[in-house]
This record gives structure tokens, C-alpha cells and sequence, in this order.
């Protein structure tokens, strides 16, 4: 290329900025939203992708109806591409948090699909766990408190219940997410609500059956080198799948021979040890059969004994009494002989005491004689003792005295004598009072020796009769012992009997059951089936549908733009290539200079659209995903393929544009060239022809409609521009309000309760019925109906749907709490018995319609058909509902677990207080108020305002663009015109009014037609971009397209505003000197 | 004092850094009804006195009076009411709006004027009649630039400003646009400015103002202006 070209060029591009720059803008749009919105969806996978590989997420699921053992875990590891094999555990059980029965499964820490901490540490004993924080959202409970959880116990291999967790009552020692969990999705579960709430991890050595795996997680080998979710991946992943599939029929039939194996052992066992008990049992009832013989007999013989010892006492007793009578006789005549002799003695007592009185006064009688003698004696002796007397007085005194002692001698021996008489007198009566008493006392002793002996012989006989009446009693008491013996006896013989064929029952039943042993079924899963996983992905799919049709827009929008632009530009310089060609130049050379020009507008933009693209169109759409999601921020990757595809479009678009343009001139001769470009002829319109409309069009209108017509391609341009931008704003608008509907649809006019009371586990009928009528008892409640709520899985071919089965108690009572209607014809059914109604995303999803069938796979892994009566409508979720008789054939027995409560007309501040009022009840498990459903998914939803900002703005820009750049290729193309008016002396104002006719009425095509096209491409735009579990109305409010139009009329009048500068400014002298 | 008068108007252009005085005391005046040519090579001024006097242009300084009007100190919009009110156009290249009729263009003018004449009534006296639904396209160069000139006049103003209006034509349409213009401005005595540079034509002018270099060098007072059939060139 010449020097003075490129001089051209870099001088073209200062002098004609403002063109260059649209052109450059319409690039960077076209590349950056492109760029920005493909790489979207790569960046989420990548995303997903990095998260998973950092966290050891599975590539491969097994998972067997009997649990899986280290041999199948060997036979995996065999498998070609299998890189590592994991046996883990899982299962749910019940956290009971403020009354909530929170459903909690349960995982093993383990080096696949680790945790990720959040908070504090891994467990590492038997006693400790790790939570999700949403168990917070439950409870304020903190790291180092202590969570109880009841889980079923299981059957090890031998059929024997045993607790599945060691230690049930854990320490929380951490928070975590979970890489299986990265939405708020938590999978079914068959207790409580039916769905999981939260999980918890463990540690390994917790777990009890140790041997039993609940899953298999396999890894492939290079699994670092695919991308999930890509088909190199998905191809990668399924051929494994295959090959395990192959190992699968064996690995099944060694599982069900293990099982069978043990189980017969068990059996067998079983079967000696009843045959021992029956033994056993047997000799016992003989044994006690024999000792109740024995205690008869033996009871007879006390019998006998007894009868026996009371006649020979009563013989001995009569003989003793005999005698005791006859020693009274005796008795008694000693006693009158005593009486005789004592008569007699004492007469003979009273005669001795007679003489002896005699013989005292005798005695009496000597005494005084006595005393007189001894007196004269005395006297004799004194008078003796005097010297003086004479011999004869001597003498005589002597003889008186010895008279006198004579006599003494004599009167003493009397004495002597009748002393002794009375002496012997009263001895004699001694003696016979003596011998008196004697007898007496001998009586007396007899007697009370016979009183004794009477005394004994009683007590004898009491003492005898009384033991052979207790001996009698006891023996009456033996006697019962036995009877009641006897009745035991017999009794314990016909339990012994029913449990012996009790056991013989069971012991025939483990025979069945052994019979019944199906061989385990496997499930060779992939990511595939993990509900946040798949939602996710289908997600990056959404965007990458967006990703299809935005860009397209714009690219179009961009290459008209630049075909415009570029055409004026050409057509301005005309001349200037005609003077070229003339000197010689080709047209390779002349059209560089507006390749050039183009390509520079073109490849700036485009960086600079692609740069911005990636880094922000990725992150505004994943803060709308990131409330969904639990997972690290997005990883912004700059994405060359995209980037350059964008590029490459964007050049073929623009260039192309250009080089056309430049063709289409280059093509003349120098010297067409150098003539000036024979203006556009003005031509007749239909309009005219229909001279009565004509006729009343005042001036100005004619020239308009003139004009209109006249420069076909830039108001068309003009046209589809407004179009683009009122259809991208209505879009905007359009998928606010759709998801904004969502709510109100779901939970206003589809679902009508106010409550759902999920109840706890194993109430009773009676206690349910209880409930239902203290509820509606209550006047803030107007109806309340019982139901049954399963997740399930719904499968058509090769598509399978996670959904939710809603069964009510009595057909007739869903229409009260849910407005079930076709979701084409809106007509209100009613549940029928047999055929189920499916929910119109879960129909969309499995590709089915009213009459088809579908399988629903129950909580046994059975597929069982189901015809759909009707598609209902539905907006948030997937349910299926059926009737009681359908889902006792088809999934299992009908136990209702929940209820809906609908309230009368009550403030929230009521309903507040109501729900607080049925938390405390002993059967309510969890409530859950519509109410805050709703404004919990408000939040989440309204992260979808992003896009309308996105879509508001971007299609503001592009209509401005296009707006500007047109009016200024209009106004270049026509500054003869627009000159000769301000010469005829247009005022400012009306030469803009003689432009801006022409673009309202423009405008106002454009806007006419955009809500056409903007309520096509939002049913559009809403259908690709449907979240998975969301039903988006296609519906936009009125106000939304008053919005639209004022937005787009916004921009119009700002582009105008330049306009009405950019006339003011046109310079009527330069603009008229001569056709250039 | 004269209908026009231009007093020492001097226009300056400034092209970078270099000042160009398209007009540099410029002196001449013209009286009411006077049919007037102004002659001078390329660069002597004259369509920069005629913008000006147009009300198309300013001045750098002097004066310029139209109708006792200082038309030099008009602001923008008194400007543009002198203009729509007072004057009318013709130009080399007709600048007629190409996709309005014969009829349609005139009527663009007179749509915005008080006192304007009626369209078909100028069309027909410049000898359009039978072509007032025509689209220039559809006319000769001569037809096209009648309907320029029906344009200006139909807007009845004080002042009918020509520039090089046969500069585009050939001889023979040249003549009778010249004609056209003459007999408007005896019949209707409206003061005509004609910028030519045929000096051959100036004898059917009552006044020829001669421009060299910015002034105007010389001005001719032509008693006995010819018909324009009478002139060969």
C-alpha cells in the first residue's frame, strides 16, 4: 500500500471519528456480548469443572439394592479406565432441631467428594461430624455442640438388626459444603417430608457395618484431562459404564449367592438351635410333670401322718386327762381325811393343853413353895452365919436346914418333874400340829402339783392340735401350690408350643425369605443423576442458548450498521476513487484504505468488546446463579475460540460491509466516478394513488411519507434498529415479569394453602385424625387436608425427572388446596383413580403429553407405568399427582405425611403466631408457610433483575448507535436538502421537525413492530432460558411494554437532541457550492 | 440612500493559519426593481457578497443594509425570518428537493412564507404548467431550474439572489432561464441579483457591478438594458 493511502486512511479516520467509532462500537457490542455471553457457559463448566476435580467428585456411581462388598469394589477396580474405587456409606436419618424433624444424610469423610471446610475442622473421632451451615438457618447452634441423630437400624449379611452409627450423638466440630451438593437441592428421601434437608458428614470408623457399602464412587483414569459435562468426557464416562455394565450380571449373582449363603447358614443354624429348645422345652415339662406327681404323693403321705398323730394325741391326751381326774379324787379324800385327823388332833391338842395348864399351876404352885423354902433356908443360913447362936440353936438350925434342903431337894425334883410333863405336854402338841401341817402342805403340793400337770398337759394339747393344724395347712397350701402347678404346668406347655411353632413360622418364613432373595439390581450411575449437577449444567445450557441468540442481534444489527456507514462513506468519496483509479491506482489498493478503516473499527472494538465481554457478562450472570448454587466464584477465562469466532464474525460482517460497498463503486469507470452520484429520484408512492388520503395530508406529511419511501434501506435500518431495542428492552421486562409471576402464580393461584405441617414420623391414624380436628377447630383455619408427599423419580425412555408425588387422603379434597388445571385448556379437573396428572415443565422435560405413559420408579427401584390423564399447569417444581388406590398399586402403602392448612382471612402477624402455636404441637414435625417460600425465592429471583440491567442497557446502546449513525448517514446523505430548506429559511426547529417527522414516525413503526418482535423473542428467550425447575410465564405486563416504549422513545429523543445540534450546524454555503 | 447598500464589507476566511479576504471593502448599491449582474473571475468575491447579502453568511466587518434593514447585525433567527421573508435563491445546481414534485417544491417554500404567491399560478408563469407533478428526474436541467427560480419568487421576496443560475445549461436554456428572470423582475419589480461569469450578458442588466479581488471594482449603470433575445454570446 502507497504511503499517501495510508496518510488517507489515518487522516480519514480523524476527520470522519464519530462514523469510526459507531462502526467500532457496533464491533465491540457484537464481539463483547458474543464473546461475553458464549463464554458464559464455558466459564460455569470450567468453573464446575475446577471444583470438581479439586474436591475428587466421582466420575462414577455404583450403587446395589443389597449394599456392595470389597470383592465388588476388586472386580471395579479391574475394570479398564477405572482409576481409583471408593466403598462408601450414606444414609439418612432423623436431626431433631426446635421441633424440627430435619431428614439428614448422613456421609463418611472420605478422600472422594471431600468436603470443602468452611469453619473449624474435619472430624477425626467416632464421635465427632462436620455440618452444612444450613443446619444454622434451623438452629443457633455453634461449632463444639452436640447434635443428636436417630437412624434406622440396618440388617448386616446374617439378617440381624444392627444401629448403623456407632456413636449417634456427635460433635460439631467444622462446617462444610459439599461438591454433591451444590444447590439447595438435597435429593429424596423415603423419611419425613420425603426430602432430604441437610447432610452431615462422619468419619469412617463410625460407621458399624463396615463391610456393607451403601455406594461405590469410581474415578476414570486421566479424568484430569476431560472437562465434565463435555461429550469427550460424557463419551469418556459412558464407556466405563459399559464395561462395569458387563461385570455387572456377575457381581450381582456373587452378591445374591453371598447373601443367600449366609442367610441359609443363619437358617440352619436357627433351625438346631429350636430343635435344642423344643428338646429342651420337652424334657422340662417332664421334669415338672414328674416333680408335681412327686408333691402329690408326698402331700398324701403328710396327709396320712398327720391324721395318724392327731389320733394318738388325742388317745394320749384322754389317758393324761384321765388320770389328772383320778389324782383330783385323790385329792379330795386326802383332804377329808385330813380334816377328820385335824378334828382329832385338835381335841387331843385341847385335852394336853388342859393338864398342862394343870400342871403350870402346879408347877406355879412349887415355885412359890420353892421360893419360901429358899427364903427360910436363906433366913437359916444368915442366921447361922451369926456366931452368937448356940450349939442347939446351931444344931437345931442345922437339922431345920437340913430339913429345909431336904425338902428342897424334894419340891425340885417335883418341879423337875411336872416340867417335864409340860415339856413333854406341849412337845406332844407340837408334834401333832407338826404332823397336821404336814399333811396339809402335802395335799396342798399334790394339788398344785396336779394344777400343773393339768396346766402342761393343755399347753401339750394346744400346742400339738396347732401344729397338726398348721401341718394341715400347710398341706392345704401344697395342695393348692399343686392345682395352681398343675394350671402353669399346662399353660406353659401350650406357650411352649405356640412358640415353638412360632419359631417354626419364622424359621419357614426365613425359608421363604430366602427363596424370595432377588438378585441386588445395580445402578451404574454418572454426575448425570446428582440434581444439583444436571440443574447446572442445564443451566450453562440456557445461557448458551441466550449466547445463540443475543449475539445474532447485534451481529445483524452491526453489519447493517456498517454496510450504511461505510456505503455513505464511499458514496462521499466517490470522486476521490474516481481520481484514484484515473491515476492509476487498482482496486485492490483503493478498497484497502476502507478495509483498513473497517477492519482498524472493526478489530479495536472487537478486543475491546471481547476483553470487557469476558470479564463481565461471565460474572453478572453468575451473580445470578451464585444464590442458587453453592460453589466458588466463577473463573473468568479469557476464551480465544470465542473471542476470535466473535472477531471473525464480526469482521466478516463489517468488512464484508465494506468491501460491498467499495465493490459496488469500484466496479465504475473513472470517469462514472468522477460525475457526481446522480441523486436518488424521487418516485410517486402508493399513498398518492389513494388521492382521497392523500388530498387531506397536509404538506409536511407528504414529504414525509415521500422520504419514508424514498430512502428504503436506512429507514428500514431505522426501523429494525428501534425494533431491536424495544424488543430487547420488552425482552428485558419480559423475563422480569415472567419470573417475577412465578411467585404468585405457584403460590397464589396454583398452590391455594397457606400452611404445609409436615407431621412426624409414625403418628398413628387416631392421632393424625386428632390433629386434623384441633386444626380445624381453630377459627383462624378454614380447611386442612391430609396428605401423602414422596419424591420420586419420573422416567419416559431414556429422560428421568426427579418429581415430587402429592397424594391426598380423598381425591375430591386436592381441588381445595391446589388449582389443578390443564395447562392448555385451563378447564379444573378432578383426580381420577386411576391415571395420574403430571405437571407441564416435568411433561416438557420428559417429552410427553396427556394419554402418554410414564414410569415411576418407587422407593423399591420399581418402574411402575402410569398413564397421565392430564398436563397441569405449574410454575415452580415437579409434582405428579395421583390417588390413594393408585399409589397403593403401584408405589407402596399409603401412610399421609404432611398437611395443607388453609387460613381464613388473618394478618401475618396471626399466621406468625399460628405457626409458632403448631411448632409446639407434639405431632408437627416442621412447618412451612407459603408465605415464607415466597419471600425466601423473591430473593433468589430477583438476582434476575441483572439481566433486564443487562438487557436495558446494552439495548439502549445499540439503539443509540444505530439511531446516531443513521441520522448522521440521513443528514450526510441529505445536506443538499436539508441546506436548501435553511436556505429557503427553515427556521432550526423546522428544519429538525423535516428530519425528525421522518424518525418519529420511523420510531413509532419500530416500536410498533418491536413489541411484536419482543413478545416472540421473549417466548423464546423464556423457553430456552427456563431454569430447569422453573415454569416461566410467558407473560409481560402492560406496564412493561409502557416502559419499553418510554425507554426506547428515551433514546430516540436523545439521538434526536444530537440531531437537532448536528442540523443547526450544517453549513448552508459549503453544503451548496457545487455537487462535489 | 440606496434599497441595498454594501458598505466596506470585509469577510475574512481563516484557513489555518492563513487569513483570506474574500472580500475586502467591498462598496456598491442597488436600488429597488433593478436587475443587476455581478461579473468576476473565480475568487473575485462575488458569491461571498451575494451569501452575505443572502443572509447565508456573515460579515467580518461593514455594513450591509437591506430595505433599510442592517442585515449584518441580525442574530441567527432573525437571520433565517430575513432569509424565509425577504429573499429568494437560485443556484447553479437547481438544489431542488428531489423527491417532491415541480409543484411540491414550490410549495416547500411557500408553506413556510406569509405572503406567498400560489404555486401553481408561479409555475405556470414560468412555463410549467403541464409539468408541475414531475419529479426533477423527470425534468431538463432548463425545467429544473424554472421550478428553482418559480421556488424563489413564490416566496414574494424583496430580493431574488442568482448564482450562476445558467452555469449548469446550455446555451439555448441558459438564454431563456436569463429571460425568465429579466421578465420577473420588469413585471413583478423585483430587485434581481445575477452573480455570472459571462460578462456577455451584462447588457441586459440595469446595473453591472464589476468584483476583482474582493472589491467591487467597478459598477455600471446601464440606461437601456437590452432583452436578453437580443444578446449573442
Amino acid at each position: 500500500m502507497k504511503k499517501a493511502l495510508v496518510k488517507d486512511t489515518i487522516k480519514e479516520i480523524k476527520n470522519t471519528y464519530k462514523r469510526f467509532l459507531s462502526i467500532l462500537l457496533m464491533a465491540f457490542l457484537g464481539v463483547g456480548f458474543f464473546a461475553g455471553i458464549r463464554a458464559c457457559s464455558p466459564d460455569m463448566i470450567h468453573t464446575i469443572d475446577q471444583y470438581f476435580k479439586e474436591n475428587h467428585v466421582f466420575d462414577i456411581e455404583v450403587i446395589s439394592t443389597l449394599g456392595l462388598t470389597n470383592s465388588d469394589v476388586e472386580a471395579i477396580k479391574k475394570v479398564e479406565n477405572v482409576d481409583k474405587v471408593y466403598g462408601t456409606y450414606s444414609k439418612d436419618g432423623i436431626v431433631t432441631l426446635n421441633e424440627n424433624e430435619l431428614v439428614t444424610k448422613v456421609l463418611c469423610v472420605d478422600d472422594i467428594n471431600k468436603p470443602i471446610l468452611k469453619k473449624g475442622r474435619l472430624p477425626k473421632n467416632q464421635n465427632e461430624c462436620v455440618v452444612e451451615a444450613i443446619l444454622f438457618e434451623y438452629s443457633n447452634m455453634n461449632i463444639g455442640d452436640r447434635i443428636k441423630i436417630d437412624i434406622e437400624k440396618v440388617n448386616n449379611d446374617n439378617g440381624k438388626e444392627v444401629p448403623y452409627l456407632k456413636q449417634n450423638e456427635l460433635e460439631i466440630v467444622g462446617v462444610v459444603d459439599s461438591p454433591l451438593y451444590i444447590s439447595r437441592e438435597r435429593g429424596a428421601s423415603k423419611l419425613g417430608s420425603g426430602k432430604v434437608n441437610l447432610f452431615l458428614y462422619v468419619t469412617k470408623d463410625n460407621i458399624n457395618l463396615t463391610d456393607i457399602y451403601t455406594e461405590i464412587y469410581v474415578t476414570m483414569k486421566n479424568s484430569k484431562e476431560y472437562i465434565t459435562s463435555t461429550k469427550q468426557y460424557e463419551d469418556n464416562v459412558d464407556s466405563i459404564k459399559n464395561d462395569i455394565e458387563k461385570i455387572k450380571e456377575d457381581r450381582q449373582k456373587a452378591r445374591y449367592e453371598e447373601l443367600v449363603e449366609s442367610a441359609t447358614i443363619t437358617l440352619e443354624d436357627a433351625k438346631i438351635k429350636l430343635n435344642n429348645e423344643k428338646t429342651e422345652a420337652t424334657e422340662k415339662i417332664a421334669q415338672a410333670e414328674q416333680e408335681m406327681e412327686n408333691g402329690k404323693k408326698e402331700i398324701e403321705t403328710s396327709e396320712n401322718i398327720i391324721n395318724i398323730n392327731k389320733r394318738k394325741a388325742d388317745n394320749e391326751f384322754a389317758s393324761a386327762d384321765a388320770k389328772i381326774a383320778k389324782a383330783k379324787q385323790q385329792i379330795v379324800s386326802g383332804e377329808n381325811e385330813l380334816k377328820t385327823q385335824e378334828t382329832m388332833t385338835n381335841q387331843k391338842i385341847f385335852e394336853a393343853e388342859k393338864t398342862r395348864d394343870i400342871y403350870k399351876s402346879n408347877l406355879n404352885n412349887i415355885n412359890n413353895a420353892l421360893i419360901l423354902i429358899n427364903s427360910n433356908y436363906n433366913d437359916v443360913i444368915e442366921v447361922l452365919k451369926n456366931p452368937n447362936l448356940s450349939l442347939e440353936q446351931k444344931e437345931k438350925l442345922e437339922k431345920t436346914k437340913t430339913e429345909l434342903e431336904k425338902k428342897k431337894q424334894e419340891t425340885e425334883s417335883t418341879k423337875n418333874q411336872l416340867e417335864d410333863a409340860i415339856y413333854k405336854i406341849e412337845d406332844g402338841i407340837k408334834i401333832a400340829r407338826q404332823e397336821l401341817e404336814n399333811a396339809r402342805i402335802v395335799i396342798a403340793s399334790s394339788k398344785t402339783e396336779l394344777e400343773q400337770q393339768e396346766k402342761s398337759l393343755q399347753a401339750t394339747k394346744n400346742t400339738t392340735y396347732a401344729k397338726i393344724e398348721e401341718a394341715r395347712q400347710e398341706l392345704n397350701k401344697a395342695k393348692e401350690e399343686l392345682t395352681s402347678g398343675k394350671t402353669e404346668l399346662e399353660e406353659q406347655k401350650l406357650e411352649v408350643n405356640e412358640k415353638i411353632i412360632e419359631a417354626e413360622g419364622k424359621l419357614i418364613e426365613a425359608e421363604e425369605k430366602i427363596a424370595d432373595i432377588e438378585e441386588p439390581s445395580w445402578y451404574i450411575l454418572d454426575r448425570n443423576t446428582n440434581p444439583g449437577y444436571v440443574s447446572f449444567i442445564q443451566d450453562t445450557k440456557s445461557i448458551e442458548n441466550i449466547g445463540a441468540v443475543f449475539p445474532v442481534v447485534f451481529f445483524v444489527i452491526a453489519t447493517l450498521i456498517s454496510l450504511t456507514s461505510m456505503t455513505s462513506m464511499v458514496e462521499e468519496e466517490r470522486i476521490q476513487i474516481g481520481t484514484l483509479k484515473a491515476l492509476g491506482y487498482n482496486k485492490r489498493q483503493i478498497a484497502s484504505k476502507y478495509l483498513i478503516y473497517a477492519s482498524l473499527a472493526c478489530i479495536i472494538g472487537g478486543i475491546l468488546g471481547m476483553t470487557l465481554g469476558f470479564l463481565l457478562l461471565p460474572k453478572i450472570i453468575w451473580m445470578m446463579y451464585k444464590m442458587m448454587y453453592t460453589m466458588p466464584n466463577i473463573a473468568i477465562s479469557f476464551n480465544f475460540e470465542y473471542g476470535s469466532i466473535g472477531l471473525i464474525v464480526a469482521s466478516v460482517c463489517i468488512i464484508g460491509a465494506t468491501l460491498y460497498a467499495a465493490m459496488k463503486e469500484l466496479i465504475h469507470t473513472p470517469a462514472v466516478l468522477m460525475r457526481p452520484k446522480a441523486p436518488k429520484n424521487g418516485k410517486r408512492v402508493f399513498l398518492e394513488r389513494i388521492t382521497f388520503i392523500w388530498k387531506h395530508l397536509k404538506f409536511s406529511s407528504k414529504v414525509t411519507i415521500r422520504n419514508i419511501f424514498r430512502y428504503k434501506k436506512r429507514f428500514l435500518m431505522t426501523i429494525i434498529g428501534i425494533f431491536g431495542c424495544t424488543s430487547l428492552i420488552i425482552v428485558g421486562f419480559g423475563i422480569k415479569d415472567s419470573i417475577s409471576s412465578i411467585l404468585p402464580n405457584q403460590y397464589e393461584k396454583v398452590f391455594n394453602y397457606d400452611m404445609q405441617i409436615n407431621l412426624k414420623n409414625s403418628l398413628n391414624n387416631e392421632r393424625k385424625d386428632d390433629l386434623v380436628n384441633k386444626l380445624m377447630a381453630n377459627d383462624k383455619i378454614k380447611e386442612t387436608i391430609e396428605i401423602k408427599s414422596t419424591s420420586a423419580t419420573a422416567i419416559n425412555g431414556d429422560k428421568t425427572q426427579d418429581i415430587q408425588i402429592i397424594v391426598p387422603k380423598n381425591n375430591e379434597d386436592l381441588g381445595k388446596m391446589i388449582h389443578i388445571a390443564d395447562v392448555k385448556s385451563h378447564e379444573v379437573l378432578e383426580l381420577k383413580d386411576d391415571e395420574i396428572f403430571i405437571t407441564d415443565k416435568v411433561a416438557q422435560l420428559l417429552n410427553v403429553k396427556n394419554g402418554d405413559t410414564i414410569k415411576i420408579e418407587n422407593s423399591d427401584k420399581e418402574e411402575k407405568e402410569l398413564v397421565i390423564a392430564n398436563v397441569i399447569e405449574n410454575y415452580v417444581g415437579h409434582y405428579v399427582y395421583m390417588s390413594k388406590s393408585l399409589y397403593e398399586a403401584t408405589q407402596e402403602p399409603y401412610d399421609t405425611n404432611l398437611l395443607y392448612v388453609k387460613n381464613n382471612e388473618i394478618s401475618e402477624e396471626q399466621e406468625e403466631n399460628l405457626s409458632k402455636e403448631m411448632i409446639g404441637m407434639s405431632e408437627v414435625s416442621s412447618i412451612t408457610l407459603t408465605s415464607t417460600v415466597m419471600n425466601m425465592m423473591d430473593g433468589t429471583l430477583n438476582s434476575l433483575n441483572y439481566v433486564v440491567v443487562i438487557l436495558i442497557v446494552s439495548a439502549g446502546i445499540l439503539a443509540f448507535v444505530v439511531l446516531y449513525n443513521l441520522s448522521n448517514v440521513n443528514i450526510s446523505e441529505r445536506i443538499r436538502e436539508l441546506a436548501t430548506i435553511k436556505v429557503l429559511g427553515f427556521y432550526d426547529n423546522e428544519v429538525y421537525k423535516y428530519i425528525s417527522r421522518e424518525t418519529v414516525l420511523l420510531t413509532a413503526i419500530g416500536i410498533v413492530l418491536g413489541i411484536f418482535g419482543g413478545y416472540l423473542l421473549n417466548s423464546f428467550i423464556i423457553s430456552t432460558c427456563e431454569i430447569n425447575s422453573l415454569r416461566f410465564a410467558k407473560m409481560i405486563e402492560p406496564l412493561s411494554y409502557v416502559y419499553s416504549i418510554l425507554i426506547t422513545i428515551g433514546f430516540t429523543l436523545i439521538v434526536n437532541i444530537v440531531t437537532y445540534f448536528s442540523l443547526k450546524k450544517i453549513n448552508m454555503i459549503e453544503s451548496l457550492k457545487s455537487v462535489e | 440612500m440606496s434599497y441595498i447598500e454594501f458598505k466596506n464589507v470585509v469577510k475574512t476566511y481563516e484557513m489555518g493559519e492563513i487569513n483570506i479576504n474574500a472580500l475586502n471593502k467591498a462598496n456598491f448599491s442597488i436600488e429597488k426593481g433593478e436587475l443587476v449582474v455581478i461579473v468576476g473571475p473565480s475568487g473575485a468575491g462575488k458569491t461571498t457578497a451575494l451569501n452575505i447579502l443572502g443572509g447565508m453568511d456573515d460579515v467580518t466587518s461593514g455594513e450591509v443594509i437591506v430595505d433599510e434593514k442592517r442585515v449584518d447585525k441580525l442574530k441567527n433567527k432573525e437571520l433565517i425570518k430575513y432569509r424565509r421573508e425577504d429573499i429568494g435563491f437560485v443556484f447553479q445546481f437547481y438544489n431542488l428537493v428531489q423527491n417532491l414534485t415541480a409543484k411540491e417544491n414550490v410549495e416547500l417554500a411557500t408553506e413556510i412564507c406569509n405572503d406567498s404567491l400560489n404555486p401553481e399560478k408561479v409555475l405556470a408563469k414560468v412555463g410549467l404548467k403541464a409539468r408541475m407533478d414531475n419529479f426533477p428526474a423527470q425534468l431538463s436541467g432548463g425545467e429544473q431550474q424554472r421550478v428553482a427560480i418559480a421556488r424563489a419568487i413564490a416566496k414574494n421576496p424583496k430580493l431574488l439572489l442568482c448564482d450562476e443560475p445558467t452555469g449548469a445549461l446550455d446555451y439555448k436554456t441558459g438564454k431563456q432561464i436569463l429571460k425568465l428572470l429579466q421578465d420577473t423582475a420588469k413585471k413583478e419589480n423585483m430587485t434581481v441579483l445575477i452573480i455570472t461569469h459571462n460578462g456577455a450578458i451584462a447588457p441586459m442588466a440595469d446595473k453591472v457591478i464589476h468584483f476583482k479581488n474582493g472589491k467591487s471594482e467597478k459598477v455600471e449603470i446601464n440606461d437601456h438594458p437590452v432583452s436578453i433575445e437580443e444578446i449573442e454570446w
